[in-house]
């Protein structure tokens, strides 16, 4: 309506203010509930026993239960040192680490794995568990897994859990393709290959591996092959991409589009998403971190007769490169040498033993990889799982400062172009090293 | 033929809302469905919508992981607060961008593009040595006045444009008939600014309630972690992911979520037909 003045009328809503207010006063009051809640909450103070935080990435519900068994263990037996465990999930906690460290706030034990840590390291931000590690624990972890956590002549880290790959088999298709099982201590790649071709008949293809992120697959399986990618450490690091670095891509290579036994699906999927051809028969074989053996027992069609295949092994061995799960302590820790003993008291054989089953890993110490064996015979192929434990080596490039970059940037498309036939085996190894000399000029 | 046409078109709507609301609710479908399938279905290459067996016990493992309710409070109180505080300050702040001129606008857009700009990667760390050393890392409030700020500019932006499709002439229309300025602010902008503030309040709560960087690197505490961060532990190292407990902590993770956009919503409609200009 319009005005005799030439304005326009305006209706008033009533009661709004009224809502208005009501809403101000909720919003001061969820404040001021706030404010409240974290004044009320706080450190109780600097008396009482020392308190160890120990931040864990335990994910499986079994894993955790065993974490928070062992702590407990400890606490009870160690009234004046008392370790509270810090749930943390593995997305983002590389970046939360580095705030962490970088802002004073890291806590005194640290959960991650090798690959990730060297770094910190590097930067002094993990106190040298050299002399603080016992004897009894250091020889009980076969070397290559030790020298995974050693840097510069420091050990960094107590090494807890690993995985390695394993070959896991439908018996059923292998045996009507006539193929007899393998029951070494090892399995060739020749081999692997051969039955691989074997098998491929009509809709089922011989194998199925998940490659949708093939470097880290490719660096751990190359030092059977006698691949080591990397010499030198830190920033002196240097690339190599010869014989035995290509042998390997070159032989999947092979698989797929020459014998054509590999389910090319599968090449572009994550490991887990390829199990799900296993699961439907349409793979005979699939290649799958050695963890899976729980979740094949758990998940896979009751009818399917599986099997896990003994370790593959190279013209060199059957060797692959340790990037296992560790326990460092914080250098600005108050309590480095009770962090050290907690971290002693939790590698012992019975806890990781426990930690490992759980988790369905491999311990990272001779002793719990035989009480595991012992305590779990051949039950979902853990023999032959366990057994791979000892093949453990050093992983060269776990050193190398600028690895990390190579591998998201330059390795990783590289690797997907050539087994997507869009490179070939010359333009491959030219990628790796040009993007490696690019990086580190 | 033209009334054909005509009566055509009604039905090619629905069919068109209704493809459209497919494609947005799928996701949601799916995501309850998988979160009622056990791990070797969700592993199998047979899809289905329906489970074969509902798998219940996803709910009772994603409930038993520690601390989904109490994230799920954590979250609730910091998306509530951060949202009421970024509204205490957009609105007057809002209003001031819109209807002044000159120096003091250009510079407030100006922080609002600049500010956008900036990766979080690039701030958090200063900002975790400015909140460690004022004692507010690792706590709710720390966290909620973070997600405030990084919420407000665009809060800011978005309700300046509704501002700013208030006719000028209704607040004269206030003045001429006696009302001071903060009558007819009262009176007449904020009633007809209510779709904008629950537009932004909707946005700001959703902003809060999704955000995983800052709290993840702010929160030290299980006691303090908002759901995001409770959630990702369902992630695992070595490519584990409990799928199915997983789907089953998203949904129930996302009832409160669900529950305030219900009550908003209406609010929403009806901020809409309030305050119309007649004449």
């Amino acid at each position: 309506m319009t005005s005799p003045h030439g304005h326009t009328s305006t209706t008033y809503p009533k009661g709004r203010p009224m809502k208005s207010r009501g809403v101000f006063i909720a919003a001061c009051l969820t404040t001021t509930t706030l404010l409240l809640a974290a004044c009320g909450s706080g450190d109780a103070g600097d008396d009482g026993p020392v308190t160890l935080k120990f931040q864990a990435l335990s994910d499986q519900p079994a894993a955790i239960a065993a974490t928070e068994s062992i702590v407990e263990d400890w606490n009870t037996a160690n009234p004046d040192v008392q370790v509270e465990i810090v749930p943390a999930g593995w997305d983002g906690v590389y970046d939360k680490l580095i705030t962490q460290f970088n802002g004073g706030a890291a806590p005194d034990i640290i959960h991650y794995e090798a690959a990730s840590i060297v770094s910190f390291a590097r930067d002094g931000y993990l106190a040298d568990l050299t002399d603080l590690m016992s004897d009894e624990r250091r020889a009980d972890i076969p070397e290559g897994v030790l020298d995974s956590v050693t840097v510069d002549d420091q050990v960094i880290a107590y090494p807890t859990e690993l995985q390695s790959y394993v070959v896991f088999a439908n018996r059923t298709l292998l045996e009507d393709a006539g193929v007899e099982i393998p029951t070494g201590e090892t399995m060739t790649w020749d081999e692997l290959r051969e039955i691989a071709k074997a098998t491929t008949k009509g809709d089922v293809y011989g194998l199925g591996w998940g490659l949708s992120s093939p470097t880290a697959a490719f660096m751990a399986l190359a030092p059977g092959f006698g691949g080591t990618y990397i010499t030198g450490t830190g920033e002196d690091a240097d690339l190599t991409v010869g014989e035995g670095e290509m042998a390997l891509p070159e032989l999947v290579h092979g698989m797929a589009y020459d014998d054509k036994s590999i389910l090319p699906v599968t090449l572009t999927q994550s490991g887990s998403e390829a199990i799900a051809s296993f699961y439907a028969g349409q793979t005979a074989m699939t290649v799958q971190g050695s963890y899976q053996a729980a979740n094949i027992a758990k998940d896979a069609p009751e009818d399917l007769d599986w099997v896990a295949l003994p370790p593959l092994a190279g013209p060199e061995g059957p060797q692959q490169a340790a990037n296992p799960q560790t326990l460092s302590v914080n250098i600005d820790s108050e309590h480095v040498e009770e962090s050290a003993e907690f971290i002693e008291f939790f590698t012992q054989t019975e806890h990781l033993a426990a930690l490992n089953e759980a988790d369905a890993l491999i311990p990272a110490t001779t002793s719990a990889q035989e009480a595991l064996t012992e305590k779990l015979g051949d039950e979902n192929g853990w023999s032959t799982i366990l057994a791979s434990g000892q093949n453990f080596t050093a992983a060269p490039y776990l050193f190398a400062d600028s690895y990390a970059q190579w591998k998201d940037t330059v390795a990783t498309p590289a690797y997907q172009r050539y087994l997507a036939q869009e490179t070939d085996e010359t333009e491959l190894a030219d990628q790796l090293t040009s993007g490696w000399d690019e990086i580190t000029q | 033929m033209r009334v054909i046409a005509q009566q055509m078109v009604r039905p090619a709507q629905y069919v068109a809302l209704a493809g459209y609301i497919i494609f947005l609710g799928f996701p949601l479908l799916w995501l309850l469905s998988a979160s009622v399938k056990s791990s070797g279905e969700l592993n199998s290459l047979v899809v289905n919508l329906l489970p074969q067996e509902w798998h219940w016990e996803n709910y009772s493992e994603a409930l038993a992981r520690q601390g989904l309710v109490r994230s799920s409070a954590n979250s609730a109180i910091v998306a509530l607060a951060s949202t009421a505080l970024v509204i205490l300050v957009a609105l007057p702040a809002s209003y001031v961008l819109a209807r002044l001129k000159g120096a003091i606008r250009a510079a407030g857009v100006g922080w609002i593009l600049v500010s956008q700009v900036f990766p979080v990667i690039l701030v958090i760390l200063p900002l975790f040595l400015i909140l460690r050393t004022i004692g507010l890392t690792d706590s709710l409030v720390g966290l909620t006045l973070v997600h405030t700020t990084y919420t407000l500019p665009f809060a800011l932006w978005m309700l300046q444009g509704y501002v700013a499709a208030i006719p000028v002439e209704l607040e004269e229309a206030g003045s001429m008939d006696g009302g001071s300025r903060l009558v007819v602010l009262r009176r007449i902008v904020f009633p007809l600014l209510a779709p904008g503030v629950v537009a932004t309040a909707m946005f700001s709560f959703v902003s809060s309630w999704n955000e995983f960087f800052f709290a993840l690197v702010l929160l030290q505490s299980p006691e303090n972690y908002t759901l995001p961060i409770t959630l990702s532990t369902f992630i695992g190292g070595e490519g584990k992911v409990a799928l199915g407990p997983l789907a089953a902590g998203s949904v129930l993770a996302a009832i409160p979520s669900i529950v305030f956009f219900s009550i908003m919503q209406k609010k929403l409609t009806g901020g809409l037909m309030a305050g119309a200009v007649k004449g």
